[in-house]
């Protein structure tokens, strides 16, 4: 847990390597049932090199990068996201980030999650700490 | 594809310009509960112990478990129909009229989600039982792009509880393409 945060701030580096596992659980855990997320074959009739992560799972293991440094009592406002590049099984994601503001318990985080070919996600995530009583 | 612009396509797109989107409203097959909260936390990992941990999540500011924000879009998704999956389209189910299958059916039948922003008012509970209400906000004109020929489409959906309060809302966008073989 991060226990004062100030514009500058770098997260930690968090890598994920991408298996066809984490990309097919994360797409039915969260109700993505488009082929292009489990079925190989049917991704590259529709010009992908293979089955590629969902938009949704992005989204989480974007959320879960900033709560695993900002810690449990963090809560999101806003989590907004770019694709580039798909997430594809055998490459790794890493994802990087910085503080961008701090103020008042508001915290805006700048950050990418990139592979070894380009930015797979850009985006930025705001969320706001319990401000301590008596604290400016 | 080197085709000009089809306008009276691009005409018939911006029809859809405002309108509810598919089976807008709906509403989510379950409430929100652990289960899918477990299956979620498994699948990603996700340890924050707010999400399924009743003792820390008591201690911390949320007071009782919460769902992990980034499953809002996932209580309101449909259910699938497995076998055929809208005939290898990917649909969960048929689909009605919509900017999507007019371009579907028009030759741009791959999808790539491009952005998505978020925005929560509240986290939710296991029992919030959600509401979406989706609407189309534009629709570009035919671009080229990396993939292929292809049109933006934007959405705006507002996720409201049983009580009608706003939780949560989103903007998504996706290129609808002709896939390049």
């Amino acid at each position: 847990m991060t226990t004062s945060i100030s514009a500058g701030d770098e997260l930690p580096v968090f890598e994920l390597p991408l298996t066809a596992s984490v990309i097919v659980a994360g797409a039915i855990a969260s109700r993505d049932f488009m082929p292009v997320h489990h079925d190989r074959g049917y991704a590259i009739e529709q010009g992908a090199p293979d089955i590629f992560m969902n938009i949704l799972t992005t989204t989480g293991y974007v959320s879960r990068y900033v709560t695993d440094w900002a810690g449990p009592d963090a809560m999101l406002q806003k989590i907004a996201i770019r694709l580039g590049v798909p997430a594809l099984p055998g490459t790794t994601l890493r994802f990087s980030g910085r503080v961008v503001s701090a103020e008042a318990g508001v915290v805006e985080i700048e950050l990418r999650g990139a592979t070894d070919i380009g930015d797979h996600v850009t985006g930025t995530v705001v969320f706001t700490l319990p401000v301590a009583p008596g604290a400016p | 594809m080197t085709a000009e612009p089809d306008t009276a396509l691009r005409a018939r797109l911006e029809a859809f310009v405002g309108q509810p989107m598919g089976a807008s409203p709906s509403v989510a097959p379950d409430p929100v509960n652990i289960a899918m909260i477990r299956h979620w936390v498994d699948a990603l990992d996700d340890r924050n112990p707010v999400y399924l941990d009743e003792e820390a999540a008591a201690r911390s500011r949320f007071g009782t478990v919460v769902a992990p924000p980034a499953m809002l879009q996932t209580w309101t998704m449909a259910r699938p129909t497995i076998q055929g999956l809208a005939e290898r389209g990917g649909a969960p189910g048929p689909l009605g009229p919509s900017a999507l299958t007019m371009l579907d059916q028009a030759g741009y039948t791959a999808t790539r989600a491009t952005n998505s922003e978020l925005e929560f008012e509240r986290y939710l509970r296991p029992g919030d039982r959600l509401h979406s209400a989706t609407v189309v906000e534009s629709i570009s004109d035919e671009k080229r792009t990396a993939l292929g020929a292809g049109y933006f489409v934007t959405w705006v959906t507002t996720y409201t509880d049983t009580e009608g309060g706003v939780v949560g809302r989103q903007r998504f966008r996706v290129l609808k393409f002709r896939p390049a073989r």
